[in-house]
């Protein structure tokens, strides 16, 4: 399912650094809501993928296990999907958005790989995503991701992401936001 | 000097293509018979895993299938496949005279596998 | 054989329901979506009664395959059989009540219970056990202790479902004449449909009736609860629903399906013109299958609620259940279904175009989400919860002189088939048995 560390060359202290750093700030775009910013940081050939989660026996897997590529998913979405998601947020009349959600997106085990072309990161990390609404509701997601960062000049811009999240049930009615 | 005992299974009208049928025999254990394809094979009717008689399962190209946990037999040679079948599966020689199936069961009590 | 479960006892039905449910004066109270009591004659009489969809046929194609799921709170084995049937199952060892299959799909030869070691043939039949020789000698009877079957398994065009009740009546007498409108989205094509693969789950903090009578008759939110994701897809707002010149809310035995003649007003919020393209190529197809009204629903503003759980979108081609988890909690059960004949490319937009819509990070079920959990938690209040809620528009427009079948109110901005689904949840409770619902339907059974 995904690639041993044996078979990927990790790259340098420095680079891991700012590879970290990006997607950190990723997440506090995110946090803030600042949702065409964070579009911004998207490859317009981005491929940003959470597959349904299924569960089954050993002797009877899918296509990677758990997920299959043509079956149902949370997020199946290219640039132009991405942008009608953040479109909705940015509605006043979103009105499951006002009060706003507060978020806070965090992420750990973060390890940075070359990929295959140059300026190519293979990125594996964890995260959680916690979710506030109203004066009680808390919702929290968490997973593995892993992650195509390809190098934009200074900074970064996110090729490919699969969020796999060990639930086959999501514990929550909906997710508004991006993980 | 070792004793063969010709046994008498079933006729062969009695036993379609692709059909496994139980024959009971209290002295040796009972027998499981075969038809593959028009070729005549018999083994042990009893699992060598669990308690489970192997003409009651199916037949997948030329391998039996336990019905209580579904290892598998090679019919011809007896074979296990695998988990959780370990021990190999006992098998008689096959003579067909006539219209009658016979296997012939070498009568050594240490090799009767009890039904 | 198979070890048909046992009937339940009928206990007696609760009083005061009236006081919560008065669909003759438009009302009902917070209360039947949060009181525990109320929960529990629900599984009783409604769950353990009705007829319950279960899967989809091309989910199980061939012997041995398998979906996992449940009908009101039990869990089920749906497998399909050598015969080429469908049997269903109780999820439960017969020895100690073990769960037996712990995956949601799959194939197989049968299951084998982790704690005695019980084992179980697709057809249900115990076929051995650990230590079976110990059985052997207590004169155990095998044949009598295989896993349960339900009592009534069937399917319509495809849908599967299943009653845990001997009496109910025939699944096709149960669907009556909404089965007429539901073959404008499970058999407008040759060949039928398919479910795209996986299920995606969900959970809500919400009473199950709330999402089922939204899809049962109420068109009325979306313009409002939906603005934002029609502006998000589509650019502008929702179609307006007003405007249409002919719709209507037909209902039957609780189910309801309200509908407009626009062919693909629902399909539009996909935002995938190949979509739209899909469906008018096929329509001049559908008219010859199935007439000419029937063509223009295959895509248009609907939606329907087969009673008590099973719901979907034409258009969107969602389709899902409700499952009860309690007063207020409940898993959604999530599909997309689509035509076997369809272009593999039409059935992939239909796979992301439904997700990007109408799952837990669709655009447009976002907003839902929260109106119903809402509607669920106010009622926690005692007082809110006895309080009277509108439930009266369009009272008089029951139309008598129509050549459609099933009870035809006008318009499907109308709160009849929300009055039809509580009505017969209402009757279902104060039921002993299925002679005593009273037969409510007014219109006809089938088509002119």
């Amino acid at each position: 399912m995904t690639a041993l560390y044996d078979e990927l060359r990790p790259v340098s202290v420095e680079q891991h650094y700012r590879v970290s750093h990006f997607l950190n700030y990723e997440y506090r775009l995110l946090d803030d809501e600042r949702f065409d910013d964070w579009l911004g940081l998207m490859h317009e050939e981005v491929h940003y993928w959470m597959p349904g989660i299924e569960n089954r026996r050993r002797e009877n897997l899918l296509e990677h296990g758990f997920y299959a590529a043509d079956h149902m998913a949370f997020f199946d979405d290219g640039l132009r999907d991405l942008g009608r998601r953040v479109a909705r947020f940015k509605q006043p009349s979103a009105w499951a958005e006002n009060p706003a959600t507060r978020n806070v997106h965090q992420l750990t085990n973060v390890e940075v790989y070359y990929g295959e072309n140059d300026g190519e990161y293979v990125v594996h990390s964890t995260f959680q995503s916690v979710r506030s609404r109203g004066l009680d509701e808390e919702y929290v997601i968490y997973g593995r991701r892993q992650d195509l960062i390809v190098q934009d000049g200074e900074s970064f811009k996110i090729k490919k992401r699969l969020i796999l999240i060990p639930n086959a049930t999501l514990t929550c009615k909906n997710i508004n936001t991006f993980l | 000097m070792e004793v063969i005992e010709k046994v008498f299974l079933c006729k062969v009208s009695e036993l379609a293509e692709n059909q496994v049928k139980k024959i009971d025999n209290a002295e040796f254990g009972d027998i499981a018979v075969y038809n593959l394809g028009g070729r005549y094979y018999a083994t042990a009717d009893l699992c060598t895993h669990a308690t489970a008689s192997l003409a009651e399962g199916d037949i997948e190209d030329d391998l039996i299938t336990c019905p209580v946990h579904w290892g598998q037999f090679h019919i011809p040679t007896g074979k296990a496949q695998g988990f959780p079948c370990e021990i190999d599966l006992r098998t008689y020689p096959v003579e067909i005279e006539g219209d009658e199936i016979f296997a012939l069961i070498e009568a050594d009590p240490a090799l009767i596998a009890k039904g | 054989m198979g070890n048909i479960i046992k009937t339940l006892d009928v206990t007696d039905s609760l009083t005061g329901l009236k006081d919560v449910c008065d669909l003759e004066n438009g009302r009902i109270a917070g209360k039947i979506f949060y009181d525990q009591e109320i929960y529990e004659q629900e599984l009783e009489k409604v769950f353990a009664r009705c007829w319950l969809f279960v899967a989809h046929e091309s989910q199980i194609p061939k012997t041995g395959d398998y979906i996992t799921t449940s009908m009101g709170e039990d869990e089920v084995i749906v497998i399909r059989q050598k015969s080429g049937g469908i049997k269903v199952f109780l999820n439960a060892c017969p020895h100690r009540g073990n769960k037996v299959c712990f995956a949601e799909s799959g194939s197989t030869r049968g299951f084998i219970c982790n704690y005695h070691g019980w084992s179980f043939n697709v057809e249900g039949n115990l076929v051995g056990q650990h230590e079976s020789g110990v059985y052997e000698d207590s004169n155990f009877d095998k044949s009598k202790w295989g896993l349960k079957e339900v009592a009534q398994v069937d399917s319509y065009k495809g849908l599967v479902f299943a009653t845990f009740d001997a009496n109910a009546p025939s699944l096709k007498e149960y669907l009556g004449p909404i089965a007429w409108y539901m073959d404008a989205l499970f058999d407008n094509q040759e060949g039928g449909t398919e479910f795209v693969g996986g299920c995606i789950r969900s959970t809500y903090e919400c009473n199950w009736k709330i999402a089922a009578e939204n899809f049962v008759g109420d068109i009325l939110h979306a313009g409002w609860t939906h603005d934002s994701a029609a502006r998000a897809m589509l650019g502008g707002s929702v179609a307006k629903v007003s405007d249409f010149e002919e719709s209507y809310s037909v209902n039957w035995n609780g189910h309801g399906y309200e509908f407009a003649l626009d062919t693909v007003g629902n399909v539009a919020v996909l935002g995938e013109s190949a979509l739209n393209k899909y469906l008018h190529t096929i329509k001049p197809s559908v008219a010859e299958r199935l007439g000419d009204f029937r063509s223009n629903m295959i895509g248009s503003v609907s939606s329907c609620t087969i009673f008590p759980n099973f719901s979907f979108l034409p258009g969107q081609n969602t389709v899902r259940i409700w499952q009860p988890r309690g007063p207020n909690k409940m898993e959604l059960f999530t599909w997309v279904v689509v035509n076997k004949s369809a272009p593999e490319e039409v059935k992939e937009k239909w796979r992301k175009g439904a997700m990007m819509t109408f799952s837990p990070t669709g655009v447009f079920e976002m907003d839902d989400g929260e109106n119903w959990e809402y509607c669920t938690k106010t009622a926690k209040g005692r007082v809110t919860a006895q309080q009277d809620l509108f439930v009266g528009l369009g009272m008089d427009t029951l139309l008598t002189d129509t050549p459609l079948p099933a009870n035809v109110y006008e318009g499907q901005l109308n709160e009849a088939n929300s009055r039809a689904f509580y009505q017969y949840w209402y009757d279902m409770l104060n039921s002993r048995s299925w002679n005593e619902v009273p037969n409510r339907n007014v219109g006809k059974q089938e088509a002119e």
